[in-house]
């Protein structure tokens, strides 16, 4: 797949699981989109290392706990995913895995399909039960 | 819990009748069935299902064969990245190992997500026991917390609560008046209530979805976050992991998050999956460094996993699907259907890691539809595993009266079938004319009065069959079809069809016969077994099965049967019982209407359709297993006017002798299929096997329907005007 249907399709899938995807041309047009983001409530804001297209998810190196709690804690997580960092599929993640994972390196790596989401309760959705009430993610050129 | 678990079937039918009275669980677990079904089947559009299913089947296979290597890889790989891991050999001792790691670091506070391998070790009251406090942070799990049961299911743990249940509780938890109808609000709630609690933890007890051998690395997935923040804010976390739960490969988990949260909660994948790999840093921690500790669960597994049949449950990821599609568990819930682990395979876990009392009742409560097979992870075939866990109760305490007297009469075909005969002549007195055993007084029937009962035809197909044969041969013919014509096709009667319903077996003959078919049919063919089987009687099973291979070795191009249950056990379970034996005799078999839209291509020819409105069953054997319901659709449209009725693939409760053990259940299931039947304004409908008939029919005439119940073949026969 090109890598133009390949953001397509990630758009469509993360949308499809309650994922806001907004396109920033730059880092300070992302930041303008981040501080509409603040005027709402608290936000969090960490970098993803990955996409991937066919379930919408973002792959984010959250090894300190620092960046972890960002996407966790606050009110609205924002992803910062660069377009050609986007792979088609789950598999396609396993090399990038087993370098961060080999040699007996530690390392937590999440991977962020959505906001936080239960159906606990009769099997009504909800969104925010324990994490965020909003993902945003910003698709950056590159 | 235990406390709630049925050791006795009284006990147990007291607990199916309070469920069956639940009306909210009814209707929440029947508009579940429903939805269930179409959400799966629309994310599994994406995928090659079968293919994925297949290769978690195969690497899971290959990690329960490997397991203590992978083991021993996982625990040197953890260890180099500053885990402690422990193996417990039982339930006992893995709760004393935790609360030990508790001890150890001071722990008072506790918070928990989501673990069905603490649930299955009873980790929480033991803590608590001694001392600690342990919060459930899991939004449903946090409900069965506060109301002290045990989860309902795997994924939706309080699905048997209602919304003003749940109101109720944290009404009780906060002091507060809560609102009753908004889900949204009481969300909320749990999120304000607990958001302080992971703060406040000293140490976070977690489940591991997966454990990845080659990287000591564990696997958790989860939608609400929850999981994330119990092994992130407090200093200690604490993961519980049966030994199924080891794979090889980072790809063997990747490959199997392609099916979980599909089949799970109808996802691509859920919000969150952590790969945690080591103890990284974490500010509360004395040392900086988080204090990891993986505490494996044997419990049985090692045991299980050298078995050669039931190693295959290290397949179970744990999705709960098996559950969802099981119409037993849609009538009852997953209380009343499994111990700790619920649906299909928490009847065979809890067997193998709980209460084996327990286990031989709630084992009983398969019907043996299929469904849960069809849809696993894993590709685990969950029926035949029940089927066999009965075998072995059977075996160790003696068989009950029924079993010793069918086993008896089975296995000698001619003493069975004086016996049918002889049936036919005691239920005169009490034979209708419309073939239902009519004048049984209803209190005599009890439970089983749901349905009428069908009688023993006045004229058994086999009579028919040899009469006809007689005539011909006065006639001067040998067979009603010239012998140079083409296909020569061996009949295979079955006893519900031959006995009971041998207008359908005529008409499959006519229509046979009208497309220049030879039929021929073996006067030393019996049972097929199939009650046997399921009765646990698995040596006399094989018995009959040698008689019926050895009644159709002469020659012939295919041996079909007009009942989809009896075409399963020819041409599945005999290759399973007699190998090599049987595989020349299995090759042949087919169900009526495939072997009748496959090779006589019936529906493409010229037919005389009737405009009668005709709905269709599709019997659990025949969509299940054979996959001939399609082509069954296709010639009943051919041949009709063919209206689709609502879930024509669930089960219409009959199920052989299930429906005589749990007459409660099975009523139910049948009322929904005539619900079903009805709303389509049809006044036929047609279907595949004579068991089918015995119920629809039954339930039919009970209550009071114009309606036909006719065999996919006699619809043909009309289209055909023979």
């Amino acid at each position: 797949m090109e890598n133009g249907d390949l953001v397509e399709l990630f758009r469509a899938r993360a949308t499809a699981a309650s994922v806001i995807v907004t396109e920033a041309a730059n880092e300070s047009e992302a930041d303008a989109q981040i501080a509409k983001d603040r005027a709402a409530g608290s936000v969090g804001v960490v970098r993803a290392a990955r996409g991937i297209a066919a379930t919408g998810t973002c792959v984010v190196e959250t090894d300190d706990e620092e960046t972890r709690l960002e996407t966790m804690l606050p009110e609205t997580s924002v992803i910062l995913l660069k377009k050609g960092d986007i792979v088609a599929d789950l598999p396609d993640v396993a090399d990038y895995l087993r370098a961060r994972q080999s040699d007996g390196k530690v390392s937590y790596t999440s991977f962020i399909t959505g906001p936080s989401r239960t159906a606990d309760i009769e099997r009504v959705g909800a969104i925010g039960v324990h994490g965020p009430l909003a993902l945003h993610v910003i698709l950056l050129e590159g | 819990m235990s406390s709630t678990s049925p050791h006795k079937p009284s006990e147990y039918h007291k607990m199916i009748a309070e469920a069956l009275d639940d009306e909210f669980l009814r209707r929440t677990l029947d508009k579940f069935a429903v939805e269930y079904r179409a959400s799966r089947d629309k994310v599994f559009t994406e995928v090659d299902g079968a293919d994925l299913i297949r290769r978690i089947a195969d690497r899971k296979d290959w990690a329960a064969q490997h397991l203590e290597e992978l083991y021993e890889q996982f625990k040197a790989e953890a260890e180099r990245r500053g885990v402690v891991v422990h193996r417990a050999a039982t339930a006992v001792e893995a709760r004393e190992i935790v609360a030990q790691i508790a001890a150890e670091n001071n722990v008072r506070r506790i918070v928990k997500s989501k673990s069905m391998t603490a649930e299955e070790i009873g980790l929480n009251a033991h803590l608590e026991k001694a001392g600690y406090e342990v919060q459930e942070t899991d939004l449903g799990e946090w409900i069965i917390q506060l109301r002290k049961e045990g989860p309902s299911h795997m994924v939706m743990p309080a699905i048997h609560l209602s919304r003003g249940q749940v109101a109720d509780e944290f009404e009780k938890a906060t002091g507060e008046p809560q609102d009753h109808e908004d889900v949204q609000k009481l969300v909320k709630v749990a999120r304000r209530e607990l958001r302080p609690k992971f703060h406040e933890a000293d140490m976070g007890i977690s489940g591991a979805n997966f454990c990845i051998a080659e990287t000591g690395s564990i696997t958790i997935v989860t939608n609400e976050g929850n999981g994330r923040l119990v092994n992130t804010l407090p200093g200690v976390h604490v993961a519980i992991a049966g030994l199924d739960k080891l794979v090889p490969k980072i790809e063997d988990v990747l490959l199997a998050l392609r099916v979980l949260p599909r089949n799970a909660t109808s996802q691509r994948l859920t919000s969150y999956a952590t790969f945690i790999d080591g103890a990284g840093p974490s500010k509360k921690s004395p040392t900086g460094r988080k204090i990891l500790h993986i505490v494996f669960v044997d419990n049985g597994r090692s045991a299980i996993a050298k078995d050669p049949l039931f190693s295959q449950i290290f397949r179970c990821v744990r999705c709960g699907a098996c559950a969802n599609v099981c119409p037993v568990f849609r009538m009852v819930g997953g209380h009343k259907m499994g111990h700790v682990y619920i649906g299909a395979i928490g009847l065979i876990l809890t067997w193998l890691y709980h209460n084996r009392e327990v286990a031989k009742t709630l084992c009983q409560n398969c019907i043996g539809c299929g469904s849960c097979a069809q849809v696993c992870s894993g590709g685990i075939d969950l029926p035949e595993l029940i089927r066999e866990i009965r075998d072995r109760f059977a075996k160790e305490d003696g068989k009950p009266l029924m079993n010793g007297i069918a086993s008896l009469a089975m296995q000698n075909r001619k003493v069975f079938h004086t016996l049918l005969k002889f049936a036919r002549f005691s239920q005169r007195p009490v034979a209708g004319k419309d073939g239902f055993v009519r004048h049984l007084p209803e209190a005599l029937l009890g439970k089983h009065g749901f349905r009428s009962l069908p009688a023993i035809a006045s004229q058994s197909f086999r009579d028919w069959w040899e009469a006809r044969a007689a005539q011909l041969k006065a006639e001067g013919e040998a067979s009603a079809v010239p012998a140079a014509k083409k296909l020569r096709v061996a009949l295979f009667a079955g006893c519900a069809g031959d006995f009971v319903h041998p207008q359908q077996l005529i008409a499959g003959v006519k229509v046979l016969e009208a497309c220049g078919v030879e039929v021929v049919f073996p006067m030393e063919q019996t049972c097929c077994g199939l009650p046997l089987s399921t009765l646990g009687e698995r040596e006399t099973a094989i018995k009959v099965a040698r008689q019926n291979v050895a009644a159709f070795a002469d020659d012939c191009d295919a041996i079909v049967t007009l009942c989809a249950s009896c075409a399963t056990q020819l041409k599945f379970q005999y290759v399973k019982m007699l190998g090599d034996e049987a595989r020349a005799f299995a090759d042949k078999v087919w169900d009526f209407s495939s072997f009748v839209h496959d090779r006589l291509e019936l529906q493409k020819r010229p037919l005389a359709p009737t405009l009668e409105k005709t709905t269709y069953h599709a019997s659990c054997h025949l969509c299940r297993g054979l996959g001939g319901a399609e082509k069954a659709r296709a010639l009943i449209a051919a041949a009709s006017s063919y209206v689709p009725a609502r879930e024509e693939e669930t089960c219409c409760g009959f199920g052989g002798s299930y429906s005589v053990k749990f007459p409660e259940i099975s009523a139910e299931l049948l009322r929904q299929k005539l619900d079903g039947i009805v709303a389509t304004g049809a006044t036929r409908v047609a279907l595949d096997c004579p068991g089918c008939t015995i119920q629809i029919r039954g339930g039919a005439d009970k209550r009071g329907l114009d309606l036909k119940v006719v065999h996919v073949a006699e619809v043909l026969a009309e289209a055909m005007g023979v």
